[in-house]
């Protein structure tokens, strides 16, 4: 066996697989900051992501990226729709809200069963081949999905810092009150956010569409990763959210080179139990909760 | 049938105009199946198919035992593939609506659950658990007419060593019971047939992403992947993800019909070439007629399943009237056992499973290997039981 390779490789995976958990937890810990709310439907809206993007490319032979951008448009104006018409009272009672989004993550999951069928559907692949990258193989529609992430984060990114209403946004995550104060409407902000955080989770779920495959309940596992990654980097910290995800999807892939894979899932779950009693407020996190 | 319930029905037609010259009495059919979540597809496929075979004798006027007419009727329950739900409604069945005959349970579990209280009571049952202790000589009334891997492992995998020249197979299964004893039975099917499960790995069975395991499993220098033990999705999942990371080599599945599934996630592409067990040839004129009369009546392809089920209530229906009775089942059963290639829709059936079982209650369906050819299954090879694939 070739160590560097295997190492190579799994480098790369990790870093895919923690991209991915990077895009659920930044809107799961955007949602988290605005509502102070924890939103146990984000897996369910990264399903949605992937149900969208199934019907537009199969269905309407949409091209693969208009349909993860439309998806994201979709869902987010579902996402603000559904915060405004049903959470609108709940802002900042954690306890009900969280039961609510518990009750919406269940009908979400039952509305996609009774409409696309517990049979899980595939998108096709969105390229061919493998391509070598210092030496190490990497499938060509996994480098696409990397690099459309990024693109993704990057737009986040320049969206919260230098746009007016992501600057807003964040002012709501800082200090809601504060910035009510400062003229910024915070009722117009709450479903943005909302929108934004859950939009985020679809876009992962349309690009990991063509890679693994769509179901109903395709969002439990990576809402629990989210969960472990924003937890460990710190409640409502975007960066602490972003070092934390690749962290966890490294961990997870070195773990599973080395070791049979249910030693290695315990082992990732003893060392985030670790890292709470090392960092209990997260690795970057103000450790409100 | 009880007294008092032959004397309403008397009084009832005596009482009405009747219409019919004889009086029809019913033979009440049991089933224990499936019918909501991850196993309704399986429960589905055997309560139509009872009710197809029930179809049939009524529509030619009944079941004729013993120079009486019985109009068939089935009662079905959904046992929702729990075990518990499963002891619920065969206490139901036995006691309350006392039926004779049970369609199912569809699952090991339950099948295992309920069989104290129909061996007790001498209900016969017929089984799609894969379980080997579902069938034993302890358990007279007990019946499965589908092969499971005990049966079509040896045979199938001797036949793709020997004709694909495999000799290094890896293989990735979740990490259960039935997980492990599939890892377990094909690594001593492929060390008979002289090549060996090189790669063996575990996963949970809510993974998606296979890479990594599969990234390690290629390092070992295999030739095949064998998809047996998994979930038709993930079986899929894992052949998408090996062909993307440049697997060259051969894909098989000993087991389980899951084609259609596998094609839906991998794609055409990299389900191209690979070798399944299946367990219908739609060639065959019989195995047609019956999948016509399905689709006709529920608009819908049969689960691979659903015929042995369809023959096996044929079956039954020969043996009660060679018995001449519907209600002593020792009797039946006994019938049952004599029964010698009986013409059914899978074709020509006998029993065997007395080397594995100690009793030779598990029917001898024949099975095949098909490559699946531009997204559909082609027959390359026919297995039976006793003579293997060829």
């Amino acid at each position: 066996m070739d160590w560097n390779l295997l190492l190579g490789q799994a480098t790369v995976n990790g870093l895919i697989v923690g991209l991915l958990y990077l895009l659920m937890a930044v809107g799961f810990t955007l949602v988290f900051g605005v509502m102070r709310m924890v939103n146990f439907a984000h897996g369910e809206f990264y399903m949605l992501g992937g149900f969208v993007a199934y019907a537009l490319v199969v269905k309407l032979a949409v091209p693969f990226l208009l349909a993860v951008a439309l998806s994201f448009v979709i869902t987010t104006v579902i996402g603000s729709l559904l915060e405004w018409l049903i959470l609108k009272p709940l802002r900042k009672d954690e306890l009900n809200g969280m039961i609510v989004t518990i009750g919406l993550a269940l009908i979400l999951q039952n509305l996609a069963l009774m409409m696309f069928g517990a049979d899980p559907v595939s998108l096709p692949s969105i390229a061919v081949g493998t391509s070598t990258l210092l030496g190490v193989a990497v499938a060509n529609s996994r480098l696409y999905v990397v690099a459309f992430a990024i693109v993704v984060l990057a737009l986040l990114y320049v969206f919260l810092r230098h746009s007016r209403m992501g600057r807003g946004l964040r002012a709501v995550v800082e200090d809601s009150e504060t910035a009510s104060i400062q003229g910024v409407r915070a009722r117009f902000y709450y479903p943005l956010g909302f929108g934004i955080g859950v939009g985020l989770a679809a876009v992962g779920g349309a690009l990991m569409a063509p890679l693994f495959s769509v179901s109903p309940f395709m969002g439990q596992t990576p809402l629990l990763k989210a969960f472990m990654v924003v937890i460990l980097g710190g409640l409502g910290s975007i960066p602490g959210a972003a070092i934390a995800g690749l962290c966890l999807g490294l961990l997870e892939s070195y773990s599973s080179l080395f070791l049979s894979s249910s030693t290695a899932d315990m082992l990732i779950f003893v060392l985030v139990i670790v890292g709470m009693l090392a960092f209990p407020r997260g690795l970057i996190g103000r450790g409100e909760a | 049938m009880n007294q008092v319930h032959r004397h309403v029905l008397a009084t009832l037609l005596l009482g009405s105009i009747a219409l019919q010259t004889a009086a029809q009495e019913t033979l009440k059919i049991g089933a224990i199946v499936t019918l909501s979540g991850p196993g309704s597809p399986w429960g589905q496929a055997m309560k139509n198919a009872a009710e197809l075979a029930a179809d049939k004798v009524n529509a030619g006027g009944g079941l004729e035992v013993a120079g009486k007419k019985y109009k068939v009727e089935l009662v079905p329950y959904d046992d929702k593939y729990q075990a518990g739900e499963a002891v619920t409604v065969a206490n139901r069945l036995v006691f309350e609506d006392k039926v004779k005959y049970i369609i199912g349970p569809t699952g090991s579990a339950p099948t295992l659950a309920v069989q104290p209280v129909t061996e007790k009571n001498q209900v016969i049952t017929v089984t799609l658990g894969f379980t080997n202790k579902a069938l034993g000589a302890d358990k007279p009334f007990s019946f499965r007419p589908v092969v499971t891997t005990l049966e079509f492992a040896e045979p199938q995998i001797a036949w793709m060593v020997k004709t694909l020249g495999i000799k290094k197979a890896g293989g990735l299964f979740p990490n259960d019971e039935s997980g492990q004893v599939i890892a377990r039975d094909l690594e001593l099917a492929y060390k008979k047939a002289g090549a060996e499960l090189a790669a063996k790995e575990f996963f949970e069975r809510d993974r998606v992403d296979f890479v990594p395991l599969l990234t390690r499993m290629l390092a070992r220098g295999i030739d095949t992947i064998e998809l047996d033990g998994n979930a038709p999705g993930t079986a899929g999942l894992i052949a998408k993800q090996a062909r993307e990371l440049g697997f060259k080599g051969k894909i098989v599945r000993t087991g389980g019909p899951a084609t259609a599934e596998i094609i839906n996630v991998a794609g055409k592409d990299a389900a191209e070439g690979m070798f399944a067990h299946a367990v219908l040839d739609p060639a065959l004129p019989s195995t047609r007629a019956y999948t016509d009369a399905y689709m006709a009546k529920y608009k819908a392809v049969p689960n691979g399943f659903s015929p042995s089920f369809y023959d096996f209530t044929n079956m039954l229906f020969e043996a009660m009237r060679r018995a001449g009775t519907v209600t002593d089942t020792a009797k039946v059963r006994t019938e049952l056992e004599k029964l010698k290639d009986f013409p059914g829709a899978l074709g020509k059936l006998n029993w065997t499973g007395k080397a594995n079982y100690g009793v030779d209650h598990q029917l001898a369906v024949p099975f095949y290997i098909a490559e699946i050819k531009n997204g559909v299954e082609v027959i390359r090879a026919r297995c039976t039981v006793s003579d293997g694939c060829n």
